[in-house]
């Protein structure tokens, strides 16, 4: 079917919240009839939210034809560039890309562009007329919104009134065989220019500093520095301090940011889009879960997620609004980074038990919309006085913050006649208006009595030290914890699944908090225990205070009662305080539960002791494999000191949110600056346990063939990381055998993972935060598996115990190790052979047609080639190698490197730069470390790390690895380990590609069969001809302009900037950026041409420097995506109008045109759908970029995928 | 011999699911999962046993447990071969919650 | 005849019956609208039965996952249906599926 919708972009005034904060140069899109109406609404109404003023949402059905008839109100040209959907480029790209006709529209013009849905999901449009990542841009301003595609046979319907919508961001959908549900836009966006009522920037109440940026939802956004105000000048809730009740709806009336409204029980799918610029976000709902992949029943359970720019996921909660257990009330949404969550990042679900037909109020006299029952559902009861439902029976005081819960505090009261009316049948303390442990008969109940204290911790050996650490410890534990004779770590407690978990929970901190040169003096006088995964009570239980909720946290001194229930074997659950968390949560405020398959035991892994909690245990079961279960919590903005009491990385400002203090991982860091005990400094060996010994953070000890259960979550608090293991991987799904292996997770705060991996080999395994800063100040540690038994870990009961000890451990010598003396293959005898003679040597590289290169390029190379890079006659391009499935890879690496070839001889690297700069002087070694292949990481990992043989050459040296491709992995990182800091700028990474059997590698231009490069033809007797296109995405380069001055990028390649912010940048986003050594940095084409609309046509400025894909429309395509490089900032990658599996092992995998959530470590296979030119197989040019308006696209992150439907002369056709 | 005892067998199921007409049951199939245009589940049903052949069995009221909506009725009468029948429960409350995942 | 562990089976077997009236059921409500769930792609079938040949059912399929294979004939192999509902004229109708609705 055909839908047809007329749209316009216009400029508007956004209001973001009832203080009056707005944009007054915002741009949205809105359908024409309705252009009129809300230019006359916010003409009336300049000072208040207009409801009209919405990111444009509409809607149509899988298979449908959509029409878009657009007209562009702005000052420049503009146009819909439209995700996931087909459509021809030449009419309906909606931008100006390569040698297409150009299909942007200029003020005051219009255009027609004609989309084809095939897919469900959300089809996130944006501007590309203006890609400026600066407050000129469209993008920043709003220009952004989402067609939601709806199963074949969907009508949609008014949530308040019924009746048929055109547009909007909250529908109540219907299909004749499917549930109905309750849809919700939640679409994130951030940077948004904003001034306050006053015209001015808005001010922090506290730091009386210029607050943190805008981080919205919807063009909606409830800061707490508003509502603090309103404490500060004694109009609500006088005893208060802020953060304890900024979600408080007693005290503040409802929020401005969205309200997602439903009836317990009801069906929904909140569509997460981000239509933001730059950050990563953090989407936590909660009581609920959701699969990871909403069409893959056997994904991995969430209920935190990241989300990076231009990317989207559906979040359907797992039985309905409430979950299993029915909860009633308010459930926070927000992004979980807490200075975006303090700026107003959030939103409520309400889930109401009874009728809303119009007639009713909140506590504060405001009327409660009307909301219409779904018609699959029962109705809900209509309210009575004595039941008067959701939140008309909590005993709160409008104005005053909200009540204690009855029956959870110790001493505390018991329930109103209003409150027993509403209650369950067994109302007990954490479990009064949901019983969640009733979903099992009788469950088995665990009891915890945990506590929060202030203690100093000490981070590492040098004596880097929090001296107000606050942590959850169980009780038994302070004693031992606060005399030094147990190290304290983040409390990880375990339970089985079907358990009913009761903790009594006690507040033992400091009614005040002290203040330094990190943070103001706060009154922390509140603390709960929030948590996620497991079932719960959200009104009583939630370890919060939010919206008409109870506050469910306990003063200094008391004690609360809350009841949760593990309902399956879910994974590692986090939990910390939702009082104070932006003040007290990187002092070390979080833990987590593991729930672990019924009938479990968990043991202590030295003494065997049954135990309930650690960080390490071993946990045995009659009918599955015993497993060591090893957790690792990452946190950012560490408070950290010197041993002398110099502050580390100290913010400019105490309170700042402008990314203060360092790392830790359970509250340990090793830094690599102090790891350079060679009499030669040299960083090669910094990971090298006979060096510098072994490192305070965590060794996770196993015995050769153990299975492990890794728990990865991150405890705070506002940054991307990048988990690697060296030389394990694991299913990314882990329910899912059919899964992609990985060996490296994006993570942000919240979010868990466990890893189901095992120790094939003994030896030291490096797990890492890999990105340089991360890796830099000390985000890195050991699983040490053993060949012989140690007295300090017992054996695994269902394993064949290890044989007694012959050899005594190694120890710390000072000196380097020998390499291995024999390198023991992990194929089988027969297996195919692959050798490569591979030299890492320096030569200047050309990045782009305006000259700019990098002076001091370090390149891998195949030997053969490297004569011909030196004399010019190749282009230095990053190596990448390929084997087939079950082939034996022998590689002899020789290091050419030569110390004054380096930019910084004094070992001082400032650009770009890490937090905590100290000397690290370069290596002339090199390394090359794969990913997810097989290997011995004793001899073939490619670093030297632990108690391993070094496995790094020195000049004119050579090392050889053995490498086993056991199975078809597809896409491997390859970078080097010698030294992260004077290398990874430079160039010295590559890919290796598994390859499936059988396959030969041909150049696409000579038809040559080749062994090297990122453009092949792969020819395989039984699979498709196909063009493999290897895209290595960069960061962290460090280059200089044809006049040879640095180029500072972000900054310097910044369009439209007006004025330099001197705090604009985080670390992180430092260093040049493209794909495979080359970037098209839009500045360098603006200023030849200062024209916006024209900057990614090839008519006017010939084609990118980026690589060109080419190939004939329908040839198949294998897109390799990758990024070994090196920076925090997570990166989104799309290419226009073709899609793929998210998972291209798994066909049920979800079908989407973007990869999210591009770190250090990355890697995916993108298999397009339809081949070259997608469904209609349409000749022309295809963007492929970030998904990151600030700071990627700008910078050159894009090229061209160019497809052609007649033959050319340079490009043989694929021989079918 | 064999066919007699063949007889029984069929006799006996068959006897025992015709005892349980009007009687909810929870029935889960054998497929991995189900896509009803994008939705995708896990086959476990839940309803009332209206009808009983010697090949399939009909449910009506049928709630098909979806974890996104687990008491989501569907809106005809469901028909489930015996043969793609990988277990189920009799007498079984349709309006118990329990894990689906 | 026996088989490598002595046992008699003699066709048709239990498993033979299930199948065989399962075809019959089909047979019987040729002209009728039948919803059919596979758990292979395209998933779900709408339409009317036209006949059955063998142990595969002819659906006059109007509506499926994907519009494009709709309006034509689908020969189903009737013991790949997953489950299934027939609207022999009495029971709930089979709601029509139109684009647009």
């Amino acid at each position: 079917m055909k839908r047809c919708y007329h749209v316009v972009a216009i400029p508007i005034r956004i209001v973001l919240n009832n203080f009056g904060d707005y944009n007054p140069n915002g741009m949205m899109y809105v359908l024409k009839e309705n252009e009129h109406k809300v230019r006359e609404l916010v003409k009336k109404h300049p000072f208040t939210p207009v409801d009209l003023v919405q990111p444009l949402v509409i809607r149509a059905n899988e298979g449908d034809e959509v029409e878009i008839l657009f007209e562009n109100q702005l000052p420049f040209a503009t146009g819909m560039n439209f995700q996931e959907a087909d459509y021809d480029v030449q009419t309906s790209d909606g931008a100006n890309v390569g040698v297409n006709e150009n299909t942007l529209v200029d003020c005051g013009e219009q255009t027609l562009y004609q989309i084809n849905a095939y897919h469900q999901g959300v089809y996130f449009f944006s501007d590309l007329g203006n890609p400026a990542s600066s407050d000129q841009g469209s993008n920043i301003n709003g220009l952004f919104g989402a067609l939601f595609v709806q199963a074949r046979g969907s009508s949609w319907t008014d949530p308040i009134k019924g009746g048929c919508i055109e547009s909007g961001m909250y529908a109540d959908i219907h299909h004749p065989f499917l549930p109905s549900f309750r849809e919700y836009a939640w679409i994130f966006h951030d940077e948004m220019p904003t001034v306050d009522l006053t015209g001015n920037k808005p001010l922090d109440p506290v730091t009386n500093q210029e607050r943190e940026s805008t981080h919205a939802i919807n063009y909606r956004y409830e800061p707490l520095e508003n509502r603090k105000k309103l404490i500060d000048e004694g109009v609500v809730c006088p005893d208060c301090d802020g953060e304890e009740v900024h979600h408080d709806s007693w005290v503040f009336g409802d929020p401005a940011s969205p309200i997602l409204r439903g009836y317990v029980g009801d069906p929904a799918t909140i569509r997460i889009v981000h239509g933001g610029v730059k950050e990563t976000h953090a989407f936590h709902y909660h009581v609920h879960q959701w699969f990871d992949d909403p069409t893959n029943q056997d994904s991995e359970i969430f209920d935190a997620q990241a989300i990076s720019p231009q990317t989207w996921y559906d979040i359907k909660p797992f039985y309905g609004l409430g979950s299993l257990q029915g909860a009633i009330g308010d459930a926070i949404v927000h992004c979980h980074l807490y200075p975006h969550f303090a700026v107003g990042m959030w939103g409520i679900n309400r889930i109401f038990d009874t009728l809303q037909d119009g007639n009713q109020c909140y506590p504060n006299g405001v009327s409660i919309d009307a909301l219409q029952p779904l018609p699959d559902r029962p109705r809900p009861p209509s309210p009575t006085k004595e039941r008067p439902g959701f939140p008309n029976f909590i005993p709160g005081k409008v104005g005053c913050k909200a009540p204690r819960p009855p029956l959870g505090i110790v001493g505390g009261r018991g329930l109103t006649e209003l409150e027993k009316n509403a209650a369950v049948r067994n109302p007990r303390p954490g479990a009064v208006f949901a019983d969640p442990c009733a979903v099992a008969d009788a469950p088995v109940v665990k009891e915890f009595n945990i506590s929060v204290i202030q203690l100093p911790l000490i981070y590492n050996r040098q004596g880097w030290n929090d001296p107000k650490g606050r942590i959850f410890v169980k009780d038994e534990d302070i004693e031992d914890v606060c005399a030094g004779r147990k190290e304290p770590e983040p409390l990880i407690i375990h339970m089985t699944a079907g358990t009913c978990i009761r903790i009594n929970f006690t507040n033992r901190l400091p009614h005040v908090a002290d203040g330094d040169v990190f943070q103001l003096v706060t009154r922390t006088y509140e603390v709960g225990m929030h948590i996620h995964f497991v079932k719960f009570d959200v009104l009583v239980n939630d370890g919060a205070n939010v919206g008409w909720n109870y506050d469910s946290s306990v003063l200094p001194g008391e004690t609360i009662r809350y009841e949760y229930f593990a309902d399956v074997e879910l994974k590692a659950w986090f939990f910390h305080d939702h009082l104070f968390a932006n003040y007290h949560q990187q002092h070390g405020m979080f833990g987590s539960g593991v729930v672990h398959p019924r009938f479990a035991k968990l043991l202590d892994s030295c003494s065997g002791e049954e135990v309930d909690s650690g960080t390490q245990v071993t946990a045995t079961q009659p009918l599955i494999p015993d497993y060591r279960d090893l957790t690792l919590m990452v946190h950012d903005f560490a408070f950290l000191y010197d041993k002398d009491g110099c502050p580390l990385n100290p913010p400019k400002f105490p309170s700042s949110p402008d990314d203060p203090g360092l790392f830790g991982v359970n509250y340990k860091c090793e830094p690599l600056q102090f790891r350079l005990n060679t009499p030669e400094c040299d960083p090669a060996y910094s990971f090298s346990s006979f060096v510098n010994g072994d490192p305070v953070t965590p060794i996770l000890h196993c015995y050769k063939g153990d299975s492990l259960r890794i728990r990865l979550l991150q405890g705070a608090q506002e940054e991307s990381h990048s988990f690697n293991i060296h030389g394990l991987r694991w299913k990314s799904e882990r329910p899912d055998v059919e899964s992609r292996f990985d060996s490296q997770q994006h993570i942000v705060i919240s979010e868990s993972y466990t890893f189901e991996t095992y120790a094939k080999n003994s030896g030291d395994y490096l797990w890492t935060f890999e990105t340089e800063e991360d890796l830099w100040n000390g985000l890195w540690g050991l699983i040490r598996a053993y060949d012989e038994e140690v007295n300090f870990l017992i054996p695994l009961p269902d394993q064949v115990a290890p044989p007694k000890r012959t050899q005594p451990l190694p120890e710390c010598t000072g000196s380097p190790p020998a390499p291995p003396s024999v390198i023991e293959s992990a194929a089988p005898p027969n297996a195919p052979l692959k050798r490569f003679e591979i030299v890492a040597f320096q030569i200047p590289i050309l990045y782009s047609n305006f000259g700019e290169r990098d002076p001091f390029g370090i390149v891998f190379a195949l030997e053969e080639d490297m004569n011909d890079i030196l004399k010019g006659r190749k282009d230095p391009e990053p190596l990448i190698i390929r084997a087939n499935v079950g082939d034996e890879v022998e590689v002899h690496l020789t290091s050419f490197l030569n110390f004054n070839q380096f930019p910084y001889l004094d070992g001082i690297w400032p650009y770009p730069p890490v937090k905590e700069q100290a000397f690290y002087p370069p290596s002339v070694r090199i390394s090359l470390h794969p990913q997810l292949i097989d290997y011995d990481v004793k001899t073939s990992s490619g670093e030297t790390v632990g108690f391993n043989p070094d496995q790094t050459a020195g000049p004119n040296e050579t090392v050889t690895y053995r490498w086993y491709v056991d199975t078809p992995v597809g896409t491997c990182g390859m970078w080097d380990m010698t030294d992260i800091r004077n290398h990874r700028s430079l160039g010295t990474y590559g890919a290796f590609i598994a390859e499936p059997r059988g396959t030969e590698y041909y150049d696409p231009y000579t038809l040559e069969p080749v062994n090297s490069g990122a453009q092949v033809i792969l020819v395989n007797p039984l699979l498709p001809v196909t063009r493999e296109f290897v895209l290595i995405m960069y960061d962290g380069a460090r280059l200089v302009d044809k006049a040879k001055q640095l180029i500072v990028d972000p900054v310097d390649g910044i369009l439209l900037l007006n004025e330099i912010d001197p705090d604009l940048v985080d670390t992180y986003d430092n260093g040049s950026r493209g794909f495979n050594y080359r970037t098209e940095r839009l500045i360098n084409r603006y200023t030849k041409r200062a024209v916006l609309k024209d900057l990614f046509s090839s008519n006017v400025h010939g084609d990118p420097s980026t690589p060109l894909l080419e190939a004939y429309k329908g040839d198949p395509i294998t897109i390799r995506l990758l990024n070994p490089s090196e920076r925090r900032r997570a990166h989104g990658f799309h290419i226009h109008s073709h899609y793929w599996n998210s998972d291209d092992t798994d066909l049920t995998s979800q079908v989407r045109s973007f990869s999210p959530e591009i770190v250090t470590g990355f890697t995916a296979d993108l298999r397009i759908h339809y081949g070259a030119g997608s469904f209609y197989n349409l000749s022309g040019d295809y963007m492929y970029r970030s998904g990151n308006i600030r700071w990627d696209l700008e910078q050159g992150m894009w090229g061209i995928m160019r497809v052609y439907d007649a033959l050319q002369a340079h490009l043989p056709p694929l021989e079918k | 011999m064999g066919s007699k005892r063949n007889r029984l067998q069929e006799d006996r199921l068959f006897k025992e699911l015709k005892s349980l007409m009007g009687k909810d049951v929870l029935i889960i199939t054998e497929s991995d999962q189900l896509n009803l245009f994008g939705q995708t589940f896990r086959p476990i049903f839940c309803g009332r046993l209206v009808e009983v052949y010697h090949g399939h069995i009909q449910l009506f009221p049928v709630i098909i447990k979806m974890v996104n909506a687990p008491f989501f009725e569907f809106p005809t009468p469901l028909c489930i071969p015996i043969e793609k029948i990988a277990q189920f429960t009799m007498d079984f409350d349709c309006e118990t919650p329990f894990p689906l995942t | 005849m026996p088989n490598n562990d002595g046992y008699y089976v003699k066709a048709p077997t239990i498993n033979d019956i299930h199948d065989q009236t399962l075809i019959k059921y089909f047979e019987d409500w040729v002209g009728r609208k039948v919803i059919i769930l596979v758990s292979s792609f395209p998933f779900v079938f709408i339409g009317v039965i036209a006949e059955v040949i063998d142990d595969f059912v002819v659906v006059d399929v109007e509506t499926t996952s994907i519009s494009q294979l709709e309006d034509r004939e689908w020969f189903i192999h009737i013991h790949d249906i997953e489950v299934f509902y027939i609207d022999e004229g009495e029971g709930p109708r089979i709601p029509d599926l139109k684009d647009g609705d």
